[in-house]
């Protein structure tokens, strides 16, 4: 049980903080003005907004290997971590498609004035979002970032599709071995609402923490 | 690409499982399940969404709790306690379709209520107190004011949460229900060779109709969306709570 919870919370986290650096860079794509760019982070993301998780979770775990070459897709297989690995990848590929797009819809809603601004202080393109654009989308974005992040803590116990040792299938082994499902089950429960609550207070708390004055900028704007 | 249409002979196991000989399964019961939690958790959702607006602290509370607390717990989670534990608790047992889509309409209810909530909340304040001072009972201005618009608003967010509530109707492959997910498996347990073009099928069934519901929501969004509903933070709505008149003992005083 123990070890179901790390591993549930390591899933979380790594994918959490992976989806975040990839799906910055996919929001930066689909803003871009290189077309082909835009129209790859589109693709990307349609497709993997579209299809739920659990899809890709069993489509890494179980094609995945098969597709590769044999010699590569047998060592995967017989790799013991594999369905760790395996849950990272396609939960990390799942929440991507979902966190780039708020932080499109973030970046778009940054009055263009900041960035014209930004231009002519002359800052290069990578430092105009690594210093203006991107630091106020995130701030902008928090809310649904968190409840994303939030979504994505929960879909971690889909890993027990593929026998990913995390929670839920800890849940089932005690369940089988002890018949004890239902304080298992019960516990398992508390742990997952104590931990997405918490997430909740502590971006709560971060919004308050980091927020814009946004009358400030949009009266800026219309100056 | 031939293993691909190779597969699609088998279109039709993959759209309604085993329908004419056997139960129905496939991609038409994800759409079943989808539609019918989304019927029932409708009504129950709107039972929470007022109830949290509600002015009576014990009213509002419990339904607090209700949708934070569902809104915490994995779909997955919830599955599982309907398939293994109700039988149980309850001591018969129910058809494993119908304790997904009980579990599933709990777990949309607790969603459900949030979207009407946002929607009767992003109505603006003057109309309820028009509505009020015109004499209609707080009901009345519910039923006749606030609804009519904010249905209207929550309309592109229904749209929207089907699209979401429909991917997690996958969920319940895990209880052993032969919808899309499982029949993907099925086939390729039966032809391990084909995995990947079963694979594929699965996928396209899924992102067909997600892929359709989602620019439907996008339009819909542009044609009834006026406000932001997202804007609607828990800190602003508790204090727009104050928008509800006083309850001076459930009678509003004209």
């Amino acid at each position: 049980m123990i070890t179901g919870v790390k591993i549930t919370l390591l899933i979380a986290v790594v994918t959490s903080i992976l989806s975040l650096a990839l799906g910055t860079l996919v929001a930066v794509m689909r803003n871009s003005r290189i077309r082909p760019l835009r129209i790859a982070g589109r693709v990307y993301v349609e497709i993997f907004r579209n299809i739920p998780g659990l899809f890709w979770l069993l489509f890494f775990y179980f094609v995945f290997p098969e597709i590769l070459p044999s010699g590569l897709g047998d060592k995967l297989n017989a790799y013991i971590y594999y369905p760790i690995v395996a849950s990272i990848i396609a939960l990390t590929f799942d929440n991507t498609s979902y966190v780039s797009d708020i932080l499109r819809s973030g970046l778009r809603g940054i009055p263009p004035g900041q960035r014209e601004a930004a231009v002519s202080t002359g800052l290069s393109r990578v430092q105009q979002y690594q210093y203006v654009l991107l630091p106020q989308t995130f701030r902008k974005v928090l809310p649904p970032l968190g409840t994303r992040m939030i979504h994505n803590f929960k879909n971690t116990s889909l890993c027990m599709a593929i026998t990913a040792p995390e929670l839920m299938w800890a849940t089932q082994q005690i369940e089988s071995l002890t018949f004890r499902g239902l304080e298992a089950t019960t516990i398992a429960t508390v742990f997952y609402v104590g931990v997405a609550l918490c997430l909740g207070a502590v971006i709560i708390l971060l919004e308050k923490h980091y927020k814009i004055d946004i009358s400030s900028i949009t009266q800026m704007e219309t100056e | 690409m031939e293993l691909l249409l190779e597969q699609l002979s088998n279109w039709k196991f993959y759209l309604v499982g085993a329908f004419p000989i056997g139960p129905v399964g496939g991609l038409l019961l994800n759409i079943v399940i989808a539609i019918l939690c989304l019927t029932i958790s409708f009504f129950i959702g709107a039972i929470f969404g007022f109830g949290r607006l509600s002015c009576r602290k014990y009213i509002s509370y419990p339904c607090i709790v209700y949708i934070e607390a569902i809104r915490a717990t994995p779909a997955l989670l919830l599955v599982f306690w309907f398939f293994f534990f109700i039988p149980t608790i309850l001591g018969k047992n129910i058809s494993l379709f119908w304790s997904a889509v009980i579990s599933l309409s709990i777990y949309s209810t607790a969603y459900q209520a949030e979207i009407i909530r946002a929607g009767v909340l992003a109505v603006p304040k003057g109309q309820m107190e028009a509505a009020l001072s015109s004499g209609m009972t707080r009901f009345q201005a519910i039923r006749l004011v606030i609804l009519p618009q904010a249905f209207r608003m929550m309309i592109p967010s229904f749209v929207a949460f089907f699209v979401s509530l429909f991917k997690e109707t996958s969920v319940t492959y895990i209880i052993g229900i032969i919808e899309l997910v499982q029949t993907g498996i099925i086939v390729s347990q039966r032809q391990p060779d084909k995995m990947f073009a079963a694979y594929v099928c699965m996928a396209i069934g899924f992102w067909v109709i997600c892929y359709g519901m989602s620019h439907l929501a996008r339009r819909l969004e542009r044609r009834f969306g006026m406000y932001d509903l997202s804007s609607y933070r828990p800190t602003i709505c508790r204090k727009d709570l104050s928008l509800a008149p006083p309850c001076n003992g459930g009678k509003v005083t004209a």
